[in-house]
């Protein structure tokens, strides 16, 4: 099963769309909220080169913003 | 084969949504952004009914209504609306979902400024919405540009976080609705900068500073840590047109009062249309009348 990381802010709309969609989908994922956790947004802009949530890792594929076309491709679905 | 395929799952695609199920005809809702671009909207305050309601909450709520009626919901893009003899075929990724009518209720997308170190800074100083993004600027210096009510709502949000908060507007005064700019002008960090425009945006790792067409304060350069664009929409009706309906020169879809466009079983709905006012309540509204007119044309055919 692939592994599946969201970096998010409390307030942030679409993190809480896509968090919702996974659950919705029965997909486990790990969330990091980046607004308290520095450690994790430090990780996030690394990553992802920038700053705007969601982040989405799904192994070692980095997704920026809820893009429903990409996480479903990388998963499969 | 379904009746309707409403392509757009924001509140005016729910409105179809909600009569065309109640209307008891096969419908399919399908969008790549589940809520629709009102979830950004972190107050509203002029949908009758709700006093004081998010724009996630109204999305939610309206999404539940649909759900007690007969209708399926699909995610993902459409990229592609072909006419056939006997209706239309939508494909989005794997999916490929035929239907007798399609309402657009595709909405519109964030206008970019299209200047220098826009794009580089993407996700790091450049933003376009302080819900998602504002508390990254806790007692840093942000700008918003734009002098709609939306950035005007924008700038009051991010002095929750932010210290100071600039507007930057190209006009003589920036036009919120009056409630909204009596808020604007009691608020201590807000300050609006008229007749001015960025033209370009710098840093190193994040955004440092942006370059003004004209001086402020005696310098055209002028030190900020995170922009908020806020300048209007741009209609997403590139499947319409490519089907052959007819847009006007803002790309927006020609609708007339039922919703209908020029193309037989084709309707439209929400902000992607030409219509001068676009809220949620009329957008919704528009939703409404588009299921209306199409249940009407599936009777007919």
């Amino acid at each position: 099963m692939a592994k599946v990381k969201v970096y998010s802010t409390p307030t942030c709309p679409w993190c809480i769309k896509a968090k919702d969609w996974f659950t919705e989908n029965k997909i486990k994922f790990e969330n990091f909220d980046v607004s308290e956790d520095e450690k994790a947004r430090n990780e996030m802009v690394e990553k992802s080169g920038q700053m705007g949530v969601p982040v989405i890792i799904i192994d070692d594929t980095v997704i920026v913003g809820f893009d429903i076309d990409q996480i479903k491709e990388k998963l499969g679905m | 084969m379904y009746d309707i395929a409403i392509i757009g799952s924001g509140v005016s695609g729910l409105g179809a949504a909600l009569y065309s199920g109640r209307f008891e005809l096969k419908t399919v809702v399908i969008g790549d952004k589940p809520g629709g671009t009102i979830i950004l909207t972190n107050d509203i305050a002029n949908y009758p009914g709700f006093n004081n309601i998010t724009g996630f909450e109204l999305s939610e709520k309206l999404k539940k209504h649909v759900k007690d009626y007969n209708v399926d919901f699909k995610d993902g893009k459409v990229t592609k609306v072909e006419k056939q003899k006997n209706g239309f075929v939508l494909t989005a990724g794997k999916e490929v979902i035929k239907t007798k009518s399609v309402i657009f209720a595709t909405g519109t997308e964030w206008r970019k400024l299209n200047v220098p170190g826009e794009k580089e800074f993407s996700g790091r100083g450049v933003h376009y919405c302080a819900l998602c993004d504002g508390a990254f600027y806790k007692e840093k210096v942000v700008a918003v540009v734009g002098g709609s009510d939306s950035a005007a709502k924008e700038a009051l949000l991010l002095t929750e976080y932010a210290k100071k908060v600039y507007i930057i507007y190209r006009g003589d005064k920036i036009r919120p609705e009056p409630i909204n700019e009596q808020r604007v002008e009691d608020s201590k960090k807000i300050e609006v900068i008229n007749n001015t425009n960025i033209i370009e945006i710098k840093g190193d790792k994040t955004v440092k500073s942006v370059t003004f067409d004209k001086a402020y304060k005696g310098s055209k350069e002028f030190n900020v840590d995170g922009i908020f664009v806020d300048i209007g929409h741009i209609p997403l009706s590139g499947l319409a047109k490519d089907l052959g309906v007819k847009l006007n020169d803002k790309g927006e879809i020609i609708i007339d009062r039922e919703c209908n466009t020029i193309m037989k079983g084709v309707f439209a709905a929400g902000d992607v249309c030409n219509t001068r006012f676009k809220q949620a309540i009329t957008g919704v509204a528009e939703g409404v009348t588009a299921a209306y007119s199409a249940y009407h044309y599936l009777k007919e055919i």
